[in-house]
């Protein structure tokens, strides 16, 4: 007799839907999570130290201290964190880390809540587009057909506004998003006249905010700090204020914070009994249970079922193949800054409402592409150390007149190219050091494809056009060089297919070694689409889930 | 932290990067504050660079105009640091001047345009300046 039904590590996106559909089953379920349930007032509006601009630290974890990481040095091109020996040392808030949140909610504790369906040709990267050389690209073994009844639950229940008549390079919605699209910005407004002007699609970003009162908690006050930032009002939906409460309602899961896995449990014949944690005070405990999820990010999935290691799958659970932590990806993000005439900023916040998908696919002599959307409020300082102009003073009178005749007028467009995956981008164990758990790090090791760069290149190039066609009189880009990417939107360390020999999950994100070991996070996705992934990651959980339940 | 010439140097300097106007400079708006938690907390290896860094520039200011940096007008430190950027020292530094003259002109912004929680922007009055209003 085990100790639950199921035990979910990890309470994020992924995590929170698994919990809380285990536990509206009647299943009795441990939610396990490394970091703290952080109040509004723990988050803080620090904008030195947050998850969008993290320069000394961090505001929703992990702790900066006791969570090391090591890189290649060539995975990056500029140096970065500490040398040790011939690769570099890695604090969570350092670039190259891949970091996520850590804390009840994970990333949705503060994130923009971008919520995007990925479209019916993200799924089939391979067969549109052929496989280039030195890349691992493949199609998923499911179809958009398979994940819209999610999606939709997604919109419904966790809480998502838009409008789905803009949505026009999707199949047609069955139903309409549960709430309207936010109130457009002044700035939103221009960019939506520049994409028109352009002819290319425009359309309303779905977000997952309370545009009105949803769910019992208020619509969206269009504060200035959302992104990186908790809600004051709690009109931002993630796992803390949704899926998280619902599983602890149902009276069937306990939520255990603070604690961090060390390794997978298995029976004698090599079969997953449960899960040994560790607390802060360095007190070790095992629970068992039937079934076991792991949602803990892309980066820390990989590195569990490595450091989870058996008699009979010597080299790490689900490993067989070689497979586990392979295939990193996330999104490179490329964009372009303008100068306007007119005084772009209004105040009137998050500020990420227009977008077009005019080049997700069918970019001649390119593979996929990405959406391009208009900005949330940019910081005052952020916009100093990453929106400034290149030759714009930077100290003096000269530098003080332009913030005070800029800040307002400075404004850009960006978004998220599909990454195309690359075998040599991984997620490994680095043996010989040890986290303040005395659990082996993770090693982050290769590069992005030069696909994915080529693509960056062409949508820095189309971000400029719109800037210009809305009125800008000055635009510059961003540097793409090649670099590992994951971050925040980390994905395909334990991708999903019908062969274990090129996967590590089946299609309902089973480990194909084990008949009880199921993963509902980042990782199983063999592409990560042109989009912000959380939506997909929140649907393919309900399904795995869902299906877990129909089979109990 | 810093002595009383370290100190004047220093004042005198964030003066320079972010100048009194019609609204404040950065001393009056508090970034020698910001600066001085942030030597003692996240920047605490960068304290002895900025102590030689202000020597190095005071050396400077008395090889070119035979005063400290601090009683140099407004105009002559901006033209002063203006050649120090570029690495046009007459002193004999014993820090590479400019580079680390770009990190504390970005230190100053960071003062000054963040939060008014991080000891700097007084009374939010950067923001203010810029057009930046937090409503929620």
């Amino acid at each position: 007799m085990s100790d639950y039904d199921a035990i979910v590590v990890g309470s994020g996106a992924g995590g929170g839907v698994a919990a809380a559909v285990l536990a509206e089953a009647g299943k009795s379920v441990l939610l396990l999570e490394r970091g703290r349930d952080l109040s509004f007032a723990a988050v803080g509006r620090d904008h030195l130290r947050n998850q969008r601009m993290p320069v000394y630290g961090h505001n929703a974890g992990p702790d900066l201290d006791g969570n090391p990481r090591t890189i290649e040095a060539d995975s990056f091109p500029i140096l970065i964190g500490k040398p040790l020996g011939d690769l570099r040392l890695l604090r969570p808030h350092e670039p190259g880390y891949q970091n996520n949140a850590a804390c009840v909610g994970s990333g949705t504790r503060v994130y923009a809540g971008q919520a995007w369906r990925f479209m019916p040709q993200d799924f089939r990267m391979a067969s549109e587009y052929g496989v280039p050389e030195g890349s691992s690209l493949a199609d998923w073994p499911i179809t958009y057909e398979d994940m819209a009844p999610y999606y939709e639950k997604v919109e419904w229940e966790i809480g998502i506004c838009g409008d789905h008549q803009t949505m026009t390079h999707l199949p047609r919605y069955d139903k309409p998003y549960p709430m309207p699209a936010l109130p457009l910005p002044y700035k939103s407004s221009i960019h939506k006249r520049g994409l028109e002007s352009l002819g290319w699609q425009t359309l309303r970003v779905p977000r997952l905010i309370n545009s009105v009162p949803y769910n019992d908690r208020p619509g969206c006050i269009n504060c200035q700090q959302c992104v990186g930032y908790a809600c004051p009002v709690d009109a931002k939906n993630g796992s803390q204020n949704t899926t998280v409460p619902r599983a602890l309602r149902s009276g069937h899961c306990t939520l255990q914070t603070e604690v961090m896995v060390e390794r997978l449990t298995c029976s004698d014949g090599g079969r997953i009994t449960g899960v040994t944690i560790i607390d802060v005070a360095g007190k070790r405990q095992t629970h068992t249970a039937d079934v076991v999820v792991l949602s803990c990010g892309a980066v820390e999935t990989a590195r569990l079922l490595l450091n989870s290691a058996t008699k009979q799958e010597p080299t790490g659970i689900g490993n067989g193949g070689d497979q586990v932590g392979r295939n990193l990806q996330g999104h490179y993000y490329p964009g372009a800054y303008g100068i306007f005439p007119d005084v772009m900023f209004d105040g009137v916040g998050p500020g990420c409402s227009i977008a077009t998908c005019q080049f997700n696919h069918g970019n001649d002599g390119l593979i996929g592409g990405g959406f391009l959307g208009d900005e949330d409020i940019v910081t005052p300082v952020t916009l100093w150390k990453r929106f400034y102009p290149p030759e714009a003073p930077r100290w003096g009178i000269e530098a003080k007149r332009f913030m005070r005749e800029n800040y307002r007028r400075i404004n850009d467009v960006t978004g998220p190219v599909q990454e195309i995956p690359s075998p040599e981008a991984r997620v490994s164990i680095n043996p010989s050091l040890k986290d303040r758990y005395g659990i082996p790090v993770v090693h982050l090791s290769g590069t992005s494809h030069p696909e994915t760069v080529r693509t960056a290149r062409f949508m820095g190039e189309r971000a400029k056009e719109w800037l210009l066609a809305s009125g800008a009189t000055q635009v510059w880009g961003r540097q793409m060089p090649r670099y590992l990417s994951g971050g925040q939107h980390q994905a395909g360390t334990c991708r999903m297919g019908e062969d274990p020999a090129t996967s590590v999950v089946d299609p309902f994100c089973r480990v194909h070694s084990q008949d009880n070991l199921f993963i509902a996070d980042g990782s199983p996705h063999v592409t990560n689409g042109g989009f912000n992934p959380v939506e997909t990651i929140m649907a393919l959980a309900w399904r795995t889930v869902e299906n877990i339940v129909k089979r109990w | 932290m810093f002595d009383q010439a370290q100190m004047k140097c220093l004042y005198a300097l964030l003066d320079t990067i972010i100048p009194p106007d019609d609204y404040p400079g950065a001393v009056e708006a508090g970034v020698g504050d910001y600066l001085q938690r942030q030597l003692a907390g996240d920047l605490a290896q960068s304290l002895s660079s900025y102590k030689t860094w202000l020597a190095d520039l005071d050396a400077e200011a008395r090889a070119v105009n035979g005063t400290d940096f601090a009683d140099m007008t407004q105009q002559e430190r901006a033209e002063l640091l203006t050649r120090v950027e570029k690495g046009e020292v007459k002193a004999r530094w014993s820090i590479e001047p400019a580079a680390f003259f770009r990190e504390i002109v970005e230190h100053c912004a960071e003062g000054y345009y963040s939060d008014p929680g991080n000891g700097g922007n007084r009374n939010g009055i950067a923001w203010r300046m810029i057009g930046f209003e937090v409503t929620g």
